[in-house]
């Protein structure tokens, strides 16, 4: 059987894409502990010839792109288009994709599945993340971000660990909820914007399936 | 003329109450709002005030939270 592969995008041009990159590295560590391929196209190897010809070549069954977004495009590296509706979104076909970005799940999503993928998880307005920059060089202890962050985490890891995808959904939504929560009495300032992000958590496609059917 | 006043005068006074409701984010925080940019809260103060997209996104989440919080949603999951 051949090893299953997992493809990450980790742009890294501004703030918010640098804390993501920096909170899907412990991703990237069990996957590789789980035995999967891990292609793992960090900083400007997150352009768009990297991610066509990888996911042409590899064919990874699970596909995580960290970035900005709007409702028809995927961003990588500079802002540089990877999956864009209408152009590429045929690549897509056959995989399980999350993508934790703007708006993508408005329009790309659900014309990624039409196309053929097995699934699209992600937001389908604007992905909001506070965070607080005196933490910036140590993205990973800024308390605030993980309220936003944490989520994400689970539901990526849960994917790798070889749920399926409603049980990933779930368990990261109930996360976000607990973590709202938590703002509620910790962090109010955050609370509004983890409340937003949890109403626009969209999941697009089939949801029974785990890395393990494909 | 002057429903259409009236309409003006209470997205004034909304964007008074989503305004002060911002002023009480700590100075130490910034937000993202996607490939947008990240934000202290003076500058989406200042974008509220101008009317701009970025300041009409986040009028339509502060409205949306406390809509949510009236109906009950927000504690309800």
């Amino acid at each position: 059987m051949d090893k299953i592969a997992f493809l990450i995008t980790r742009p890294e041009h501004d703030e918010a894409t640098y804390y993501l990159s920096n909170w899907s590295e412990s991703s990237i560590k069990l996957a590789e502990l789980k035995g999967i391929n891990v292609i793992d196209l960090h900083l400007n190897k997150a352009n768009s010839k990297e991610v066509e010809s990888r996911l042409n070549k590899l064919s990874p069954g699970f596909v995580v792109f960290n970035g900005h977004g709007d409702e028809n495009t995927i961003f990588g590296h500079k802002d540089e288009p990877l999956i864009t509706l209408g152009k590429n979104e045929k690549l897509l076909a056959s995989k399980i994709v999350y993508s934790i970005s703007c708006s993508s799940a408005k329009n790309l999503g659900p014309e990624s599945v039409k196309a053929g993928a097995i699934n699209y998880t992600g937001y389908d307005k604007d992905f909001f993340l506070v965070f607080e920059p005196e933490k910036f060089s140590r993205p990973l202890e800024d308390k605030t971000a993980k309220l936003f962050l944490s989520p994400s985490v689970l539901f990526v890891d849960s994917i790798i660990k070889g749920n399926k995808i409603k049980e990933a959904f779930d368990k990261s939504k109930n996360l976000m909820k607990d973590n709202f929560r938590l703002s509620l009495s910790v962090d109010t300032d955050s609370s509004r914007f983890l409340w937003w992000n949890i109403q626009n958590f969209k999941s697009h496609g089939d949801v029974e399936p785990s890395i393990s059917h494909i | 003329m002057k429903e259409k006043f009236e309409n003006k005068e209470i997205e004034e006074e909304l964007k008074e109450i989503v305004i002060a409701r911002l002023n009480t984010i700590s100075p130490d925080k910034k937000i993202s709002i996607g490939s947008v940019g990240n934000f202290r809260k003076e500058e989406l103060i200042e974008r509220i005030k101008k009317n701009d997209e970025i300041g009409k996104k986040i009028v339509e989440l502060e409205l949306a939270f406390l809509r949510a919080q009236k109906e009950g949603l927000v504690y309800n999951g």
